[in-house]
């Protein structure tokens, strides 16, 4: 990569609104966004706020009413989906809607395959990812034979295979135990890290704790919030509230570096050693 | 009277090596919200599809041992026509759970009344009550296809909460709700529970169920490993061990201990249930 080019920002979204055939309001209205490499974006809001459709709407799932969305520069209005498949991953909210190969290693072989990449790559990465994931038993398992949070981690694996520098995530730790929502976070972390910029609708305020920091939050449609997701989380009750351990530390007054699990577990470490 | 009784059930996928369920022999009763808990992978889906008589049924594999649903033996029993309309089984995929006919929400959840037979007005009034209920009156007239995850899984619960089944059977019903939903759905399961229904929820949300369930089933590889009173059990060790987790204030507690060898005692068990106790605890 060359590192003297300006950034592109991986998504920018201006002015869009998006209204469902037959709706008496708006499903998005007048959305601006512009979400910069590396950033990790929580999307918040109660049920119905528009959430996955900005989210659809930034895959050129759906095409906005008014308004232009831009995803690693390129004007999405001529584009569908697939014009973004080298550039942008998009997790559905339901597995069931994106996967449909007979095993795990089909599945996680379609796009690659479809962006012409050679049987050499797509093998190395494939088997990358599925370590990743803690996967690689079920590589030559049917997807709909794996139970359903386990399929999840295969369709996060399918949105994860071609490296993409826009990841689009609805709902990824759903029905996840601790120990697989602590795995999904870590890997966008380090995505994050690599300069991806992730979206990610979620309730798990856990999750976006430790894997996000700005915080946008839809109602009806708009943005009523735009800002550290520390300061948002439990401000109203659409959005989720604060994890518990960050609320103890809010009430203790713990000495955080952050709210991630980690810091609030040292800080409180170190308070019971003083306190014997 | 139990109203599901698994008596040495053991069940394997097709072409599985292993069970998923193994020698499971367990006693639900109404009139209270027994939670299951475990690992991914552990089998609390399955032992719900077994329970719902999805399983193998629907999903192939074998099954030994008795499975008596509201009196009818699951395995004996090819005609289910006596359990219609007394089972709600909510799976952890919604989309899959709508009725596929139905042109509006309202007419989804009129969906289980109108094929029992019930007369209209019966319909019209249990149909609005269960819209009420789970927040979703105002989307009576919209399409169930152009709905959110969140929506969907309301509308998805109140289209059983309409025919007040005797048993629930609950697969992560919490996963696409949101704060206010969450406090729906308690409510909701704790109204069923003092109805008189039995309800079994699997769910990996340990600070939202401890509140909610009077009794805890952790299993462990297909195995009952634990079964009590999560007040009791989420305040231990022993779901850890099982591989199951357990409240986020045991987790902090946990991960805190691994940071300051030795651990200091306040960092043992028992472990703090809620931010109330856990204040107390720390301060």
């Amino acid at each position: 990569m060359d590192v003297t080019a300006p950034a592109v920002p991986p998504l920018l979204l201006a002015g869009v609104s998006v209204v469902y055939a037959g709706a008496p309001t708006p499903a998005l209205r007048d959305v601006t966004l512009n979400v910069a490499p590396g950033e990790g974006v929580a999307l918040l809001g109660p049920n119905g706020a528009g959430k996955t459709t900005l989210l659809r709407t930034a895959m050129a799932l759906l095409r906005p009413t008014s308004g232009v969305v831009a995803v690693m520069g390129r004007d999405t209005r001529r584009l569908a989906p697939e014009d973004l498949a080298d550039v942008a991953g998009y997790l559905f909210q339901y597995p069931e809607a994106q996967l449909f190969e007979r095993t795990v290693r089909e599945e996680i072989a379609f796009g690659p395959r479809q962006l012409g990449w050679a049987p050499d790559r797509i093998r190395d990465a494939t088997a990358t990812v599925l370590e990743e994931l803690a996967l690689t038993p079920t590589i030559d398992t049917h997807p709909y034979d794996l139970p359903a949070p386990r399929r999840r981690l295969v369709a996060l694996a399918a949105t994860l295979v071609s490296a993409p520098r826009l990841l689009l995530l609805d709902e990824p730790t759903t029905a996840l135990d601790r120990a697989a929502r602590e795995l999904v976070a870590r890997v966008v972390t380090r995505r994050r890290a690599a300069g991806v910029a992730v979206v990610a609708v979620t309730h798990d305020a856990g999750f976006a704790t430790e894997a996000l920091d700005r915080a946008l939050v839809l109602e009806a449609g708009a943005i009523a919030a735009d800002a550290p997701l520390e300061a948002v989380l439990g401000t109203s009750a659409g959005i989720p509230a604060l994890p518990p351990h960050a609320e103890l530390a809010r009430a203790l007054h713990l000495p955080v570096r952050s709210l991630r699990l980690d810091d609030v577990a040292r800080a409180l470490s170190e308070r019971c050693r003083a306190g014997g | 009277m139990s109203a599901l009784t698994l008596d040495h059930l053991t069940f394997r996928y097709a072409g599985a090596e292993v069970d998923a369920l193994h020698d499971i022999s367990l006693d639900i009763h109404a009139g209270a919200v027994t939670w299951l808990l475990g690992a991914l992978g552990a089998g609390s889906s399955t032992l719900l599809l077994v329970s719902a008589g999805l399983a193998p049924q629907h999903t192939g594999g074998t099954r030994t041992g008795r499975v008596v649903a509201l009196g009818t033996d699951l395995g004996s029993t090819p005609d289910r026509a006596p359990l219609a309309g007394r089972i709600a089984c909510v799976t952890a995929s919604p989309l899959l759970q709508l009725s596929g006919v139905a042109a509006t929400v309202w007419e989804e959840v009129a969906f289980a009344p109108a094929n029992l037979g019930w007369d209209i007005e019966r319909i019209r009034r249990a149909t609005d009550a269960a819209l009420g209920r789970l927040g979703v009156s105002a989307l009576a007239a919209r399409a169930p296809a152009t709905l959110s995850g969140g929506e969907l899984q309301r509308v998805v619960l109140a289209s059983m909460l309409v025919f007040e089944p005797e048993l629930w059977l609950l697969d992560e019903p919490a996963a696409a709700l949101d704060r206010p939903g969450r406090g729906m759905l308690a409510d909701m399961l704790r109204g069923e529970a003092r109805r008189g229904a039995a309800i079994v929820v699997a769910s990996e949300d340990a600070d939202g169920m401890a509140r909610v369930a009077e009794r805890l089933v952790v299993l462990e590889h297909g195995r009952i490993a634990i079964d009590g009173s999560p007040d009791t059990l989420l305040r231990g060790e022993a779901t850890w061990t099982a591989g199951a987790g357990g409240t986020a204030f045991a987790a902090l507690a946990r991960r805190a201990a691994t940071v300051a060898q030795p651990a200091p005692p306040l960092l043992l068990p028992p472990y703090p249930l809620d931010l109330s106790e856990a204040i107390t605890r720390w301060t």
